[in-house]
């Protein structure tokens, strides 16, 4: 019998401490408030303060985006790729460093190196992306990254791109060249396979 | 009371009785009926707003460029309104289709009629009936059949689970519900709501106003009982296991969709005002302003009558957003091992509370 | 008209169901609203975690260990980081050893208020499940400040770190945990010690510790049958020798020993638990270099290794066997959480259809996981 009334008593007072906590909560919205009104705020990104040798790379995993006038086509994004969604296609050039301006080939990346590839094919399947930032680590020009964080000012994040097409998920990264301003370039005419 | 005033209005009303009759009847139904959903759309509007608020949220705002939501996303239940208006009507293939058809309606006529008894101030009662309150009770528990036909007519074994679920519950918090009611039966000595109401007036210890909660204490407990039943009765947290989301996905509106939903909608909204407006008339003094002499009058009347009202709806909406659910044999449990003894109780100690202090 | 033979109703709870905790099935069969069994279905998330494994190399592994229990991918991160360790006999700096701590720690935090959240989501309160989403919510903005990722973060390297942690980090930890801590009696408030809630989960669902034992089960599951086994102080890895603190178990407060409400309270104490872990954490963390013993070319010995470390969910571990080259032979994960969805016939028959759903939700399974 007194445990038939304890019972009562503890479902009252309990239920009472819950109601006291929603209610609290609800005079005190304009404090505790979480809510941001999405399109027009955002929350902001987090501020990194770099102090580490891998200064050079953001921290944001957005979009990744190529600098391809710096890449030498050294495949080892493509090969630290888990989910295989980078592919490059290269074809030798003629020499080492050369400027070739026919084809938009800029023989020399911003770092000095001198490209020995013309990157003929770069795509980036940003479906397939896992966002595991892998490929960015490997790159020697670091010219794939995602964007935003210490890169914004050349591009600015964009975590929020959206298709109407699957296919336009695909970023094609190579410059668009003729295929006979090309021709000179490729062994025996042999076609670029992809 | 008002359809006897609309009757002696309308001009041809010594002529035609009858048609006298049905003209006022359908003016005070299409009143009701826009009152329910005006007020439908204000509920679910509170909801949605307090619930944020209770959650440390904010809710529908439409801020920016555009229509949005509204200020404040006030067009929030407009919208919600639209779409379920114009949502396809979906009727299951196996469904029994005349019940399917059926229930929604007969749900929203359980909670539709309730409105024809409640006295909103002084004047304002579609009609005074002398046995309102137990007319009330009985039709109330119509939308039991509504449900049932639902959960058998959508051919659904989770409906099926709802239906069974809310006929066992409605049944039985039927009877601590009425039971309550009994005690204010009991010291008004009458079953009009106008009746109760005039009961109310006046003062009770000195300064408290005269209303039955504060009568003795036994009516303090039946208030209590008689409201947690109703909620019972609405099917809300944390007695809303015929809908149970977690567990029934939605119990026995899973198969409805559109129009048919919006009507199980409106008149869980609608039976959760009248479980209001009951317990306020019943215990919390109806229209009676809360100090006796300041405040009276039919605008006033239509004031309290609401803000009563309104607050328990609120209160209905606190409860749902910070109860966890009971289980089914839990609830029947607290029915007729908590409530059903303590309800019987409160009748014997009112008949010697009136005998020996009455 | 003869006796009425009440037949059993199949009754199929998923795969889209509201509280099933992403595609799962169970096949129940009811007697009205008691259940006569429950068998669960598996497979709806099946992606060749492991055959995936043997075609990429170590250190890709790692993003699909993430995607295995997404709720807790930085412990998902760690066993697999401490098994290829193993296998390669490296030693990894002192400073990854304590970020390791810090973050996994954390993300145990993260998990238990998921976990806790969807459980009371589960039993029908809503809003406990938002204010424990809201206080997630800032586990995983830490997470991205110091990452970029909010959930699969790909954080831990075999021999270290992606990233060092950001200056005056450790500060934003702490106020994170300085503002969580009181939240803690918060939840008990609203839903620990609600009586509803009580009558909902005590007595409910009750695993005995043989039984537990004997399904395999572990974690916070085992601990809350009154066993006293984790990982982190049984068998500890890493450098979790070096902190103090304790392993709560089930204690039957409200009802039976092992029954839903103790696994519930298990994890909401170890979040204060964890909670302490993370001080002692950053109070010792030494300085050094994060990257110092990152292997240019993983390229373990032949030879197999099983690791297991103690995730939310329990008992997770990692066999690996190598045959000298760049990428595993064979790489097999052993998932807490796929033992403990397997004790549910046991112990949910006899119980009514709302039980199973708390029982289910009391076990804290991840499908990412059991299916792999």
């Amino acid at each position: 019998m007194s445990r038939y009334f304890r019972n009562i008593f503890e479902s009252i007072s309990t239920l009472m401490t819950g109601l006291g906590i929603t209610w609290r909560h609800m005079i005190r919205i304009r404090k505790d408030n979480v809510t941001l009104q999405y399109p027009e705020e955002r929350w902001p990104r987090p501020e990194r303060n770099i102090g580490f040798d891998f200064s050079e790379y953001n921290i944001i995993r957005s979009r990744l985006q190529v600098d391809i006038d710096d890449c030498i086509g050294c495949l080892k994004c493509e090969r630290a790729c888990p989910v295989q969604c980078i592919k490059i296609v290269t074809v030798k050039s003629g020499a080492k460093g050369e400027d070739l301006m026919d084809i938009g080939h800029t023989g020399l990346t911003s770092n000095g190196t001198k490209k020995a590839l013309i990157v003929t094919r770069f795509d980036i399947d940003m479906s397939e992306c896992c966002y595991c930032n892998l490929c960015v680590y490997p790159c020697p020009e670091d010219c794939i990254y995602m964007t935003g964080g210490p890169n914004s000012k050349k591009h600015p994040i964009d975590y929020e791109f959206s298709q109407y097409d699957r296919n336009d998920l695909i970023f094609k990264f190579a410059k668009e060249v003729e295929e006979e301003k090309m021709a000179k370039y490729l062994p025996q005419k042999e076609k670029v396979e992809a | 009371m008002t359809i006897d005033q609309l009757m002696n209005w309308i001009p041809f009303g010594a002529d035609w009785p009858a048609l006298a009759f049905f003209a006022a009847v359908l003016v005070c139904a299409l009143t009701v009926f826009l009152f329910i959903a005006v007020y439908a759309l204000m509920a679910i509007y509170g909801e949605v707003k307090i619930s944020s608020f209770m959650q440390d949220k904010v809710g529908p705002m439409g801020q920016g460029v555009g229509f949005h939501a509204g200020k404040w996303g006030l067009l929030q239940p407009v919208a919600d309104a639209v779409k379920l208006i114009l949502k396809e009507d979906i009727i299951p293939t196996l469904a029994d289709k005349k019940l399917f058809i059926m229930a929604p309606f007969v749900v929203f006529i359980g909670a539709f009629i309730s409105f024809a008894a409640l006295p909103f101030n002084q004047h304002t009662v579609v009609s005074d009936l002398n046995i309102g309150i137990f007319y009330i009770l009985a039709v109330g528990s119509l939308s039991v059949i509504g449900i049932i036909l639902a959960g058998w007519g959508s051919n659904n074994k989770w409906s099926l689970y709802g239906g069974m679920r809310s006929a066992a519950q409605i049944v039985s918090y039927e009877i601590p519900a009425a039971l309550s009611i009994i005690t204010v039966i009991m010291l008004t000595g009458t079953l009009s709501m106008q009746g109760i109401i005039e009961f109310q007036k006046g003062t009770i210890w000195v300064i408290l106003p005269n209303w039955i909660i504060f009568n003795n204490p036994f009516s303090f407990i039946a208030f209590f009982i008689f409201f947690i039943s109703g909620v019972a009765e609405c099917n809300r947290t944390p007695f809303d296991i015929p809908e149970a989301e977690s567990e029934l996905v939605a119990g026995a509106f899973t198969e409805y969709s559109g129009m048919r939903y919006a009507f199980f909608f409106l008149s869980e909204y609608a039976e959760m005002f009248v479980i209001s407006a009951v317990a306020t008339t019943a215990f919390l003094g109806g229209w009676n302003s809360p100090i006796s002499g300041f405040f009276d009058g039919p605008g006033w009347g239509l004031f309290w009558f609401m803000g009563k009202s309104l607050f328990l709806v609120f209160v209905m909406l606190w409860f749902r957003w910070t109860f966890p659910r009971l289980r089914v044999d839990q609830l029947m449990s607290i029915c007729w091992k908590v409530f059903l003894p303590f309800a019987l109780v409160n009748i014997f100690g009112v008949a010697i509370w009136s005998l020996i202090i009455g | 008209m003869g006796i009425v033979h009440g037949d059993l109703m199949t009754l199929n709870i998923g795969p889209q169901h509201p509280s099933t905790h992403g595609v799962l099935r169970l096949k129940v069969k009811t007697d009205g609203e008691i259940i006569a069994d429950v068998e669960p279905v598996i497979g709806y998330l099946h992606r060749c975690f492991e055959k995936h494994c043997e075609n990429v190399t170590y250190d890709q592994v790692i993003p699909y260990t993430d995607r295995c229990d997404y709720i807790a991918a930085m412990n998902n991160n760690f066993g697999y980081a401490v098994a290829v360790e193993e296998l390669m006999d490296l030693k990894v700096p002192e400073r990854v050893e304590y970020i390791r701590v810090i973050v996994s720690e954390l993300n145990r935090i993260a998990s238990h208020l998921l976990a806790l959240g969807t459980f009371g989501l589960d039993v029908g309160a809503f809003t406990p499940f938002l204010y424990m989403f809201r206080d997630r919510e800032r586990i995983l903005d830490l997470f991205e400040v110091l990452c970029g990722a909010r959930l699969l973060y790909n954080y831990i390297w075999v021999g270290g770190l992606s990233h060092d942690f950001p200056n005056g980090f450790e500060e934003k930890i702490i106020d994170f945990l300085d503002y969580f801590e009181p939240q803690l009696d918060e939840y008990n408030n609203i839903l620990t010690f609600n009586k509803i809630f009580i009558e909902r989960t005590a007595d409910v669902g009750v695993m005995p510790a043989e039984v537990a034992i004997s399904y395999g089960v572990s974690g916070p599951n085992l601990r809350g049958s009154g066993v006293k086994w984790d990982l982190r102080k049984d068998d500890p890895y890493s450098i979790y020798d070096k902190f103090d603190f304790n392993i709560p178990v089930g204690t039957g407060t409200v009802g039976t020993i092992g029954d839903c409400w103790d696994r519930y309270y298990v994890r909401m104490l170890e979040m204060s638990e964890s909670i302490n872990i993370v001080r002692q954490a950053i109070k010792a963390l030494p300085s050094g270099d994060v990257h110092q013993a990152l292997p240019k070319k993983i390229r373990p010995p032949k030879g197999s290794v099983y690791k297991r470390t103690e995730s939310p969910r329990g008992d997770l571990g990692y066999y690996i066997e190598s045959d000298g080259s760049p990428i595993p032979y064979r790489l097999k994960m052993r998932s807490p959480a796929f033992t403990a969805l397997s004790v549910m016939g046991e112990i949910s028959s006899g119980w009514m259809m709302s039980d199973v759903l708390a029982i289910l939700g009391s076990l804290d399974i991840v499908l990412g996981e059991i299916d792999r």
